[in-house]
């Protein structure tokens, strides 16, 4: 008996397909939204704080700490302010911690190109699952997601963009070889494509290789070969755009290394002391760098996501509330204009019951289609959740 | 009942573990593995180590380590190990060129940057809105002035001992030894070599400026091949350097070529090998090679 209530349940339904789509898709939303904002920020907040717990302390330009944290830990769009290689021989030379320089200044084709030292790999556990990691200026691994979204693998090349069409000072595209794929690590290091930190100086314009330069006339008092040679080179000299065996040896750098750019420094202090003693040589109020603790950024941060979430709940508590009511009046409308259709089956000798129990089966399965749903929408937020976040909230 | 056996199961699997335990601690008890860039830092590192060391020099026999340049396998090589050890002073000029990781990396000669001898005759060029610019050039060989080499080797061991800090005592006690050896070598030197300070001498390739300061020499350098002989125009050019600088001694990397020697001879200059020994030498090692050098060049007056 009570099949066909459902029965007829079911026929109702599908006959009204679009009422009966929207009553599902507003019940769902309803208990979507709630649910998959929370799963959403509890997502974020383990990435947030694991990423952060991992990264003692970070070294870098005077301004928002947020920035900063960004910058240093997710490759952020919003890069903060650059400073100098000295920042990082500075912490290496306190002998309290060991520097691990990045420089996440450049994009390649949408994904985050992060210039960093070898010892980096080592310290966030990273390994290629193919390929091998960058060994020549050049080179470039990807992450594990960067991999799959540009649709490459080992052996293959990508080139850098300048950074817009009026950029003519000299910044030449550079053909990036792909020697690895990292390993899935479940954090921003997926979405990144790695290279040296000398690389990312070329790719900048501080160093390059250019066609041998022909040697002004031989000084007449030096017979040996190693005469002093005074070489002129004018700008139509040839600049390589992709560093090969040929041609490796002909890149270089100008000025003091010690000058170059970089996005921060993450200091590995030894112990606690030598993180106090590190903390401290950067109190003074006139420094151009700041010291910052990630995780304690990152749980101010994640502070004010959490108020912004609970005035979220709110809202939607509000707009749940309202939904229903509306809902409500829908339904009971639709009873009213069903009057006919309902007194016609009990003249036909239904009983009130068998009627109600129409209209709860009704109910019931409006309701069973909106948790399927709202369920489904949990999936895919606990499957894709992770990425998400590191995509719209982190980038 | 099931659970029970599951609980013993799980039991004897932890004990199992821990009784691993003690295995897997043994992991830190490894050789330290060491790449270095030439055949000094391979002896120092091995005099050192001892057992508890595997030296690697990634540079093939007979090639010069400072021309060397190691190709993707050679810095993965290098990647892999424990410890980069570096000679430093502009030795290894590949390094700009590779992705090594910093950390690993100890630059030998880095407590002596402020004593590096820098070479006038760098190449400087311009081009581009950037101005001249200039690839200045050290001179790398310091490891001739075994005062200097004795400082590569202390730095050496420092590294060692931070990244096996438990080897500490048998690193100093090796060290001390070294040392010892070193500052014999470099009293013997003295002797040597500083009693013929007031002597001109000739040098058949720039790489003794360490040791001409060291001890006091004399010396002109010239660029000359042991087994290339030189062209007509630079044997004139040696007979104007020979009139200005009287030298009866020239050194040589290895042995020059007898015809070279012979020519040599006509003009009153003696050929002797003085070997800087970059590279892993057929026999013999860092001590016997320093020590076979001094004795030639005491021989020849």
């Amino acid at each position: 008996m009570l099949n066909h209530d459902f029965y007829l349940a079911w026929r109702y339904l599908s006959f009204h397909k679009t009422r009966s789509a929207i009553l599902i898709a507003c019940l769902s939303l309803m208990a979507f939204l709630p649910l998959g904002l929370h799963a959403l920020l509890d997502d974020g907040e383990r990435q947030m704080s694991g990423r952060a717990a991992a990264t003692p302390l970070l070294v870098g330009a005077k301004g928002s700490s947020v920035d900063l944290t960004l910058t240093a830990l997710y490759f952020s769009e919003a890069a903060a302010p650059a400073i100098t290689l000295a920042e990082a021989d500075l912490v290496g030379a306190s002998g309290w911690a060991d520097p691990l320089p990045l420089y996440s200044r450049f994009r390649i084709k949408g994904q985050p190109l992060v210039g960093v030292t070898l010892d980096y790999f080592d310290y966030r556990r990273l390994a290629p699952a193919r390929g091998e990691l960058p060994a020549l200026l050049g080179d470039c691994v990807l992450g594990h997601e960067a991999a799959a979204a540009l649709g490459l693998e080992p052996g293959d090349s990508l080139a850098t963009t300048p950074e817009n069409l009026f950029d003519l000072a000299g910044v030449y595209p550079l053909k990036l070889h792909v020697t690895g794929v990292l390993a899935q690590s479940g954090s921003p290091d997926d979405q990144a494509v790695f290279v040296d930190l000398k690389t990312t100086w070329v790719i900048e314009g501080l160093g390059h290789g250019h066609d041998q330069q022909t040697p002004a006339a031989r000084h007449q008092s030096l017979p040996f070969a190693q005469a002093a040679a005074q070489l002129q080179v004018d700008a139509r000299l040839v600049t390589y755009t992709e560093i090969t065996a040929a041609n490796i040896d002909s890149f270089h750098f100008h000025g003091d290394p010690a000058g170059y750019p970089i996005s921060a420094v993450i200091a590995l202090p030894h112990d606690r002391r030598g993180a106090t003693l590190l903390k401290g040589r950067y109190l003074a109020d006139d420094g151009t760098t700041q010291i910052i603790e990630p995780a304690i950024v990152t749980h101010g941060l994640l502070h004010n996501i959490f108020r912004i979430g609970a005035l979220f709940d709110g809202i939607l508590v509000l707009v749940g509330a309202t939904t229903l009511l509306a809902l409500g009046l829908v339904f009971s409308l639709s009873l009213r204009l069903r009057r006919r259709e309902l007194e016609t089956i009990f003249l036909l000798g239904c009983s009130r019951a068998t009627v109600f129990k129409l209209v709860v089966a009704e109910l019931a399965l409006l309701g069973l289609a909106s948790a399927i749903l709202s369920g489904a929408l949990l999936l895919a937020v606990d499957h894709y959740g992770e990425s998400w976040i590191r995509q719209f909230l982190l980038s | 009942m099931p659970s029970v056996i599951v609980r013993l199961a799980l039991s004897v699997f932890l004990l199992t573990a821990r009784g691993v335990q003690p295995a897997r601690a043994d992991l830190g008890t490894a050789p330290l593995r060491i790449v270095v860039s030439n055949y000094p830092l391979a002896y120092f590192a091995e005099r050192i180590g001892g057992s508890r060391v595997q030296v690697t020099l990634p540079v093939p026999a007979g090639a010069d380590p400072a021309f060397w340049k190691p190709d993707a396998k050679a810095v993965g090589l290098m990647q892999k190990a424990d410890l980069i050890a570096l000679n430093g002073a502009g030795f290894e000029k590949w390094l700009v060129h590779v992705s090594l990781p910093k950390l690993k990396q100890v630059d030998t000669a880095e407590g002596f940057h402020d004593r590096y001898i820098h070479i006038d005759n760098a190449v400087t060029h311009s081009h581009g809105p950037g101005g001249t610019h200039s690839h200045g050039g050290t001179a790398f060989t310091t490891w001739l002035d075994f005062e200097q080499a004795a400082r590569q080797a202390e730095t050496l061991a420092q590294a060692m001992m931070r990244k096996r800090p438990e080897f500490t005592a048998s690193f100093s006690e090796n060290l001390a030894a070294l040392n010892a050896d070193l500052k014999a070598l470099d009293s013997d030197a003295r002797r040597i070599l500083g009693g013929r300070t007031d002597e001109p001498l000739l040098a058949s390739h720039p790489v003794y400026q360490y040791l001409a300061r060291r001890y006091g020499l004399k010396l002109e350098s010239i660029h000359w091949e042991p087994d290339e002989m030189p062209a007509a125009a630079e044997w004139e050019a040696l007979a104007k350097l020979l009139a200005g600088h009287p030298a009866k001694t020239m050194l040589w990397e290895a042995e020059p070529s007898a015809a070279i020697a012979a020519r040599l001879k006509t003009l009153g200059v003696a050929a002797v090998a003085f070997e800087p020994a970059a590279n892993r030498p057929e026999s013999g090692d860092f001590l016997g090679v320093m020590k076979q050098n001094l004795e030639r060049f005491g021989r020849i007056r």
